[in-house]
């Protein structure tokens, strides 16, 4: 997909959530679940194949958004997949993420970690990583076993790697 | 020259009448006497000569010609024939037999020459193919000792060559040998890291309590924090 569409749909569902009034929860959620269809390929075959009904990829939008989810985040996600661009969903959320936080003069900082942060950790986590980088961020935390233990948070083309699993990784090279 | 050869060709052939036994009206036999004596007789009686004239006859009749001379007609005959075959003999014959024998001997002569020409060729060309024969057994010589020459070379060649190229595939195998070696040990290590890894992964994932992963999101923090890029 070119990166004109993914401003394009991007910026759409921008303007859709500010209308809404609902800006961060719907990144939020749209955010997980980009990542919940990212991380799973099974998933992300069957939002892309269109020979499925669109009732059961709506379905399936439905049920990985939760019960809790704005109607506003299932129905952007469900459109997204419904235009036969769910192939391109992580490039249009992590677009709509970033145009959002620039709205509010941050960048995004996505970070992995094997547990879950709680909110105090999350506000000193954002700026120790904030001073690190020289910028005003705001977190995306994603759960994700496989860092093990510790964090990696990603802004932009920075990666600043401090997981169990890197550690490994670097042992493993010595070796 | 001519007149002169006229003359003796007629003076041989009067010699020759008188001297040859001639052939015509050679008198003197009986059978002719007695013709002349009839002859004779009946003349007389005939009263055309009377018996003193035939007594002259008769006595005549008994006298014997010559034996040679021919009749004085034949003789004048006889020479002016001959005079005729002379002169055309003198006059056509002889030059003709005369261009005859010089064609002959221009033949000959030139014959000869051409035999002479021609042995001298032979004699020239003897020599000129000895000549290239000689020049060839010295080529043939040449071109074996140039034969012998590249065979020598092309053998040291060859076997340069091949003692190269054993060389090159003993190099060569020494090399993958060494490569081989190389490449285990290296699958050795990596396959001794993978499985020092994972199992360092399930001692750390065994004791990662959660006590210990809020240590480390601490410990985290504290490092990002205190660094600036």
């Amino acid at each position: 997909m070119s990166t004109e569409r993914v401003d394009a749909y991007a910026e759409a569902i921008l303007g859709i959530a500010r209308a809404e009034g609902h800006v961060e929860e719907i990144e939020d959620e749209l955010f997980r679940f980009a990542r919940a269809v990212e991380g799973n390929d099974a998933l992300r075959a069957a939002l892309i194949d269109r020979s499925l009904p669109a009732e059961r990829r709506f379905a399936v939008v439905s049920e990985l958004m939760g019960a809790k989810a704005l109607e506003t985040s299932t129905a952007l996600a469900a459109a997204i997949v419904a235009a036969g661009r769910a192939s391109d969903l992580s490039a249009i959320v992590d677009r709509f993420v970033e145009l959002a936080a620039a709205g509010r003069e941050r960048e995004v900082a996505e970070v992995r970690t094997a547990i879950e942060l709680d909110a105090g950790e999350q506000a000193r986590l954002a700026e120790a990583i904030g001073r690190a980088v020289g910028k005003n961020v705001e977190l995306k935390v994603i759960i994700d076993p496989k860092v093990l233990g510790g964090i990696v948070a990603r802004v932009g083309d920075t990666v600043i790697d401090g997981t169990v699993r890197h550690r490994l990784e670097q042992l493993k090279e010595q070796i | 020259m001519r007149i002169r050869r006229l003359v003796a060709v007629s003076l041989l052939a009067l010699g020759t009448v008188v001297t040859v036994p001639g052939v015509a009206h050679a008198s003197g036999s009986a059978g002719e006497i007695s013709e002349c004596l009839l002859e004779k007789a009946e003349e007389l009686e005939a009263k055309e000569i009377d018996a003193a004239t035939f007594d002259v006859e008769a006595k005549n009749c008994y006298a014997a010609p010559s034996p040679l001379l021919p009749a004085t007609g034949e003789i004048i005959w006889g020479g002016i024939a001959f005079l005729i075959v002379a002169f055309g003999l003198i006059k056509f014959g002889f030059p003709a037999l005369r261009k005859g024998l010089a064609d002959r001997e221009a033949k000959i002569r030139e014959d000869l020459e051409a035999a002479e020409a021609a042995k001298a060729s032979a004699q020239q060309a003897d020599g000129q193919h000895e000549s290239i024969i000689a020049e060839a057994r010295t080529e043939a010589g040449k071109l074996i000792e140039q034969a012998k020459a590249d065979a020598d070379r092309v053998r040291a060649e060859t076997i340069a060559r091949a003692e190269a190229d054993a060389a090159d595939i003993r190099a060569r195998a020494n090399a993958d040998a060494q490569l081989a070696t190389e490449r285990a040990m290296a699958d050795l290590q990596s396959q001794v890291a993978e499985l020092s890894v994972d199992l360092a992964e399930r001692v750390v994932q065994r004791n990662l309590d959660r006590d210990t992963q809020k240590a480390l999101v601490e410990s985290f923090i504290n490092e990002v924090g205190g660094s600036r890029s």
